[in-house]
């Protein structure tokens, strides 16, 4: 037989290990990137085994195939559309009976599939004694135990997988098997879609369309629209004996089902005493004493992330800048020489002197917590915070991520579960005073006018974002929102898939933020070359110095600042011709600065990330409120402040 | 149902329990008023977690100033914001 091609698919709820496992098998040839068109993340890899090339496909984690979401989508049309030569269930062996229910659906899908029954460690800690061989029996499935944290039962999988592949899959799988009266209907639709040309098996889909499955019923119905009307009816009659609605009845019976099984095979031992997991979980979602232990790690982060980052980055600029007399050697000091080291070198140095030593910790710390399992926890605790600004606890991620960055913050947003929570979320991320806003903030009023000002000045920043999340909140029109969540146990982390996170996230960010900040630099560069700051500067002084009463030379510093902010204040430094500040500017003069330097759009990155996430209408829409919105809020502070002092 | 259980009659919002007691679903409404249309999916969602009718239940914590809840459902954990977790109805399980 010659070897072809593989494809295998991961399938399995979320915080089930997939991912781990998925790194298990690709190893280093993988390629995360987007699902065409979409927002969801789809991780691919490549492995070679007994000679065969094997694609792995990590699917989103997802607890149905009901549509309800953009992965549950997605996932769905993989496997049916572009049917993947096997699917690796992984079933969290510690939550048997919620795995099962999604195990079912991939059954009823009939596809071909190995279980891989993962953290079966866990299971035993917690009690629970899975019969393996039974499980197998029961669904007509191969299972495989495994650890994949420790990388146990991996190639027992990876040799089942192929050995299915090979030899085709037996066929005496369990038929998820519902009450008489919806069997009946059942049959019944299954029949008439027989007679139709689809991609879904007709059991599944005459099942779906009782459900009333939105997607499967808009392609029938195209296709004969009789079938959908017989399903309508049929629902119907269901719901008048039932009492409830078709979705609720075949959902409990598929529970039931799964529950069935469950029961079946799994003994329970509970510990007598609670785990450290659990002692630990119910120490961090405290009533109280969660908020005090939330705020004392997250200081911790973020001191260690500062402290890391300040190092490295001097340790990198000082490794670049020695370098720098070799460059002037061959290019000269001229324009060109200006122009390519001040340009383009410098913005590839400031990239790299900023990016390695901050964002990279920060993304290994965040992978870890949220491997860890901590960092539900914090959205639980935040959830009643952030309802106030019509967002739930997840929320509450990237407005953390904001403060290190706002560009990686922005595409956190898509934790979120709608399009318009992700917007909101993404826009009230943008007001949150990144690192380099810190660096303004600390460095000008924090410096002149004292720590207790620049604190202010963080409550004061709050109180806004509250404000507008408020008013954004009630402006766009949608649904109210939940938080649905689960808790996993907590776990240590797999070091490697936190690294590979790590890796792929740092990957997008230079993509998406390297040639803007270059841009930007060279933009800047030559336009002092040119000669052309004063005039810039002058030009917008209405802005500048007659509403917001600062020296004209400010403006330049605001405009460039959009295309690299954490040159904002060496930038002031150079155009007022002296560090120290307080000799140029008046303390009212630096908190508008500031102000204005805190809300008005972070910068270039930020914005194309925001492009990215939502196109460039809302991206736009939000640059120019938030631009506008700064320089009002700047120009009413100077009167306010001048009218009090 | 073998076991003679005592139920309260009347099903009120899981919202109502208190933290350790236990009860069973019997419905989730789906929200009036803004909620509609997307009101469903979240029905949808919660019996996908595992909250179909005659599920049982645990509240576990309740988070103060009217906070999101968790609970423990078919072996797993849960966290509700209090506004989904009010539309969920349940009857009380006395032990």
């Amino acid at each position: 037989m010659p070897k072809r091609k593989i494809t295998i698919a991961l399938a399995g709820n979320a915080n089930v290990g997939k991912s781990v496992i998925f790194n298990h098998l690709t190893g280093l040839h993988q390629h995360i990137g987007n699902w065409p068109g979409k927002t969801v993340e789809r991780a691919e890899g490549t492995l070679h085994f007994r000679g065969h090339t094997i694609d792995i496909v990590d699917l989103p984690g997802i607890y149905s195939l009901s549509t309800y979401s953009l992965e549950e989508m997605i996932s769905r049309k993989y496997i049916v559309v572009e049917r993947p030569d096997l699917v690796i269930n992984v079933v969290d062996a510690s939550v048997l009976e919620r795995n099962l229910f999604f195990t079912l659906q991939l059954i009823e899908l009939r596809t071909p599939m190995v279980i891989a029954l993962n953290q079966i460690d866990v299971a035993k800690k917690k009690g629970i004694k899975i019969d393996v061989e039974k499980l197998e029996k029961l669904l007509g499935v191969p299972v495989v135990p495994t650890v994949a944290i420790k990388g146990i039962g991996i190639f027992q999988l990876l040799e089942k997988a192929i050995e299915i592949i090979e030899k085709g899959q037996e066929t005496k799988r369990i038929e998820v098997r519902y009450e008489e009266e919806v069997e009946e209907r059942i049959a019944k639709l299954a029949k008439m879609i027989e007679g139709i040309q689809f991609w879904y098996p007709p059991r599944y889909a005459a099942i779906k369309l009782l459900e009333g499955d939105e997607e499967i019923e808009r392609i029938i119905h195209r296709i004969n629209p009789q079938i959908t009307y017989t399903a309508k009816k049929l629902a119907n009659e269901l719901e008048n004996i039932y009492g409830h609605s078709c979705a609720t009845i075949i959902t409990s019976e598929r529970y039931g089902i799964a529950g069935c099984i469950a029961r079946e095979v799994q003994k329970l031992v509970p510990p007598i005493k609670p785990t450290k997991e659990e002692r630990f979980h119910t120490l961090t979602t405290h009533k109280i004493l969660g908020y005090p232990i939330m705020v004392f790690l997250l200081l911790l982060v973020f001191h260690s992330i500062f402290t890391f980052g300040n190092y490295a980055s001097e340790l990198l600029r000082n490794f670049f800048y020695n370098w720098e007399f070799l460059f002037t050697d061959f290019f000269g000091i001229g324009v060109i020489g200006k122009l390519v080291w001040g340009g383009i070198i410098e913005g590839i140095i400031s990239g790299i002197t900023i990016a390695i030593p901050y964002i990279v910790p920060f993304y290994f710390i965040l992978y870890f917590l949220e491997d860890s399992g901590y960092l539900s926890r914090i959205a639980f605790l935040m959830d009643n915070a952030m309802h106030k600004i019509g967002l739930h606890g997840k929320a509450f991620i990237p407005l953390l991520l904001g403060y290190g960055c706002n560009v990686p913050a922005c595409l956190g947003c898509r934790i979120m579960e709608t399009e318009r929570e992700r917007l909101l979320a993404a826009f009230v991320t943008t007001l949150v005073p990144c690192a380099a806003r810190t660096v303004i903030i600390l460095g000008l009023v924090g410096q002149f006018m004292g720590i207790q000002w620049a604190l202010m000045l963080y409550v004061f920043n709050l109180v806004v974002i509250f404000i507008l999340g408020r008013l954004a909140f009630k402006m766009l029109p949608g649904e109210p929102t939940a938080l649905i969540m689960e808790m996993s146990d907590y776990r240590l982390p797999h070091l490697k898939t936190v690294v590979k996170q790590t890796w792929s996230r740092l990957v997008e960010f230079i993509k998406i933020a390297f040639p803007l900040i270059i841009v930007g630099s060279f933009v800047i560069k030559l336009t002092e070359v040119l000669g052309l700051l004063e005039p810039i500067a002058t030009s917008f002084s209405f802005i500048t110095v007659m509403w917001l009463g600062l020296p004209a030379a400010t403006g330049i510093a605001l405009i460039f600042g959009i295309l690299r902010k954490e040159l904002t204040l060496i930038m002031l430094a150079v155009l007022l011709g002296t560090t120290n500040f307080a000799q140029v500017l008046t303390p009212i003069q630096m908190i508008v600065f500031t102000l204005v330097i805190m809300f008005y759009i972070p910068c270039i990155a930020t914005i194309a990330a925001l492009v990215k996430e939502f196109g460039w209408k809302k991206a736009l829409l939000m640059t120019v409120f938030e631009i506008a919105f700064a320089i009002i809020l700047g120009g009413v502070a100077l009167r306010v402040l001048t009218l009090i002092v | 149902m073998g076991e003679q259980e005592k139920m309260e009659k009347s099903d009120m919002p899981l919202t109502a329990l208190r933290e350790g007691e236990t009860g069973i679903v019997t419905s989730i409404k789906s929200g009036p008023g803004r909620g509609y249309g997307r009101g469903i999916g979240f029905e949808r969602r919660l019996m996908d977690m595992g909250l179909t009718p005659g599920t049982e239940v645990v509240v576990i914590k309740s988070a103060l100033f009217h906070g999101p809840i968790e609970i423990s459902v078919r072996g797993s954990r849960l966290a509700l914001g209090r506004g989904i977790a009010e539309r969920i109805f349940v009857v009380k399980k006395s032990a």
